[in-house]
């Protein structure tokens, strides 16, 4: 067959040969995750009842009116103890006469604090540790999963109280290293596979081939790549998080009374139940709400950054 | 496979040994130590330094770790500083509790979890599978002991139903054995609906997807093609394969179960396992707390390793080399 040589088409408007759906700008790979985001409905409710719980918690000494000399968190007075919910205290107050409201807002900041700085110890660890193992392999990616592996068979919270009763001066930074130090597992893996499986491809050869460094391969080129999966598992383990400083606090081992914390909370509400389940119910719900946006939201972004997730 | 079993159990071996002084170490770091907590404040400076001397506290950590090792090695847990029993004897006396609740659990999570995930798959986009697929959510994104509270508030303090400590009633005079068993199973109610929570919300989503994923297949389209009714499709054909997925993560979740345990058994006083590590805590019972971290350590890695034969086992496709 002979290679027809055709005229040269410069003198053709090019888009006079193309189907209309071709010439359509061409979205960039970000517009299209964020469209599949933002058509996931329940995914867009947590991550605005996110938002809004961040305001909340940011503004919590403005809303409060909290001052150098009053701390509405943690302002007892037994004369109001326990009254239902009023204008001055929309929630009501606990068994002490504290404004609940302003508990479960400094409590939110507690929440957020060590939910969303453990997940950044977590990744530090998950990144430096998952890529290490996946970039190099051999002995070094033998060492790190078996490291991994450890940590990943240790009982979370059998360890975390042993600790906590170790080291734990109930301060939030505390808190913060314990429950990072405990959960990047599950990162680590999960940053192992992506660098396992980019690091075959052409575009890092070509990297190669120009003379970039392991480092910059590893961080300008791969990491960039693998971000999608990666932030899905941070924003999972943020839920994660809130959950385990809740019941760390909750049997003491965590935050301190009389610090706010929403596990500190249920744990004084129990016995004031039958009168004032509200006591119970504010913290319960705060908890159950943030930890569901966020895993809600985690999933959300799982199917938009999967172009071959179908609908299910 | 009997190379790849073998090797994994010696990694196993391995791990558990490497866990071994980590706990040991880590247990030591707890301030203070069992003398603060364990010795009365009037004893005598003779009196301490010998009860030191009889628990081996006076011999450098690495001297005691060996002499523990040495023992544990040989199925010697030494023994509680609290009691002076046998830790061996504490963890086999305080296991029936637990392995009632954990097996008592994991019946009731397999049957609502495979009904839920099987109706949730049958009828998609249905009611019943936005129903499952909202539960689901809020039971993972629910902490254990926030719902065993509730549930000990609502039905045993509020409402008066079901009893919300321990694992019987503090006085069983004139108990027929039958009473006994009735009393137990009252007493098993509220506990195991709080710890099989989780396993149903994680189980009942697993099983849905692999249920999706196994109709799509050519066999599934097969059997319909012969006429087979709905019902004999999806219960003998696909659900049996749909069902392998979900034993290996049962298997998992089974072997990690300690640390749920050691939340509901405190919250419901239960006198199991996990409420024993939760005493031996307070206590500083070195021993005993020893003991539970490498035994549930041991159960995460056995039943990993379960998970992975099981898988082998049941999908003749998957070999390991």
């Amino acid at each position: 067959m002979d290679i027809v040589q055709t005229e040269p088409q410069s003198n053709m408007p090019v888009s006079a040969e193309l189907t209309p759906e071709l010439t359509r700008a061409r979205k960039s790979q970000g517009r299209l995750i964020f469209e599949r985001f933002i058509r996931n409905k329940v995914a867009v409710a947590g991550f605005v009842f996110l938002v809004i719980m961040s305001a909340l918690a940011l503004l919590a000494p403005v809303i409060t009116h909290q001052t150098a000399h009053f701390d509405p968190a943690n302002h007892p007075n037994l004369d109001i103890a326990l009254v239902g919910p009023s204008l001055a205290h929309p929630l009501g107050t606990d068994a002490l006469g504290r404004d609940v409201l302003a508990r479960l807002l400094f409590g939110a900041r507690v929440s957020l604090e060590v939910g969303i700085f453990s997940m950044i110890v977590s990744l530090i660890f998950g990144l430096v540790i998952g890529s290490l193992a996946g970039y190099y392999g051999g002995w070094i990616d033998a060492v790190m999963m078996r490291i991994t592996d450890a940590f990943l068979s240790t009982p979370l919270y059998l360890v975390l109280f042993v600790l906590s009763i170790a080291f734990n001066n109930g301060k939030v930074s505390t808190v913060v290293i314990l429950i990072g130090v405990l959960s990047w597992a599950s990162a680590a893996r999960i940053v192992r596979s992506e660098f396992l499986s980019l690091k075959e491809r052409e575009f890092l050869l070509a990297a190669r081939t120009l003379g970039a460094s392991d480092l910059r391969l590893m961080f300008a080129h791969i990491l960039p790549n693998a971000a999608g999966p990666i932030l899905v598992t941070v924003t999972l383990l943020i839920g994660n998080n809130i959950i385990t400083e809740s019941v760390l606090s909750f049997f003491g081992f965590g935050l301190q009374p009389p610090q706010a914390s929403w596990g500190t909370m249920l744990n004084d509400s129990q016995s004031y139940f039958v009168t004032d389940p509200l006591l119970l119910y504010a913290p319960l719900l705060s908890i159950v709400l943030a930890v569901l946006s966020f895993n809600l939201m985690g999933d959300g972004l799982r199917d938009a950054l999967d172009p071959y997730m179908t609908q299910r | 496979m009997a190379r790849y079993l073998i090797r994994r159990i010696v990694q196993s071996v391995v791990m558990m040994f490497v866990m071994s002084i980590i706990f040991f170490a880590l247990i030591h770091l707890i301030p203070g130590g069992p003398t603060a907590v364990l010795f009365s404040p009037h004893l005598t400076k003779a009196a301490r330094d010998n009860l030191t001397h009889v628990y081996g506290l006076d011999q450098p950590v690495y001297m005691q770790y060996l002499i523990w090792l040495g023992k544990f090695v040989r199925g010697d847990f030494g023994n509680s500083f609290v009691n002076g029993l046998t830790v061996s004897s504490e963890i086999f006396g305080r296991l029936p509790a637990t392995l009632e609740l954990l097996l008592s659990a994991l019946a009731f999570a397999l049957v609502f979890a495979i009904l839920l995930g099987v109706t949730a798959a049958v009828r998609q986009y249905s009611l019943a599978d936005y129903t499952t697929t909202v539960l689901a959510y809020v039971g993972i994104s629910m902490p254990v002991f926030a719902f065993a509270i509730i549930l000990q508030e609502v039905f045993g303090v509020k409402l008066g139903w079901l009893p919300t400590f321990s694992n019987q009633s503090p006085i069983t005079d004139g108990f027929t054995p039958f009473d006994f068993f009735l009393d137990g199973l009252v007493h098993l109610i509220l506990p195991t609906i709080a710890l099989s929570l989780l396993f149903i919300a994680v189980w009942s989503r697993y099983l849905r997807s692999s249920m999706l994923d196994v109709v799509k297949q050519d066999y599934i389209r097969t059997a319909r093609a012969k006429g087979l009714s709905s019902r004999l499709v999806f219960f003998r054909h696909a659900l049996r394969n749909a069902l392998i997925p979900l034993t290996t993560q049962v298997a998992i979740d089974v072997g990690g179960v300690f640390s749920g345990a050691v939340i509901t058994e405190t919250v419901f006083a239960w006198p199991g396992l996990g409420r024993l590590f939760y005493d031996s805590l307070e206590a500083r019972d070195y021993p005993v707390l020893l003991a539970m971290l490498m035994i549930s350590t041991a159960s995460v890695i056995f039943f990993n390793l379960v998970a992975d034969v099981l898988y082998s086992v049941l999908d003749p496709r998957i070999r390991y080399s």
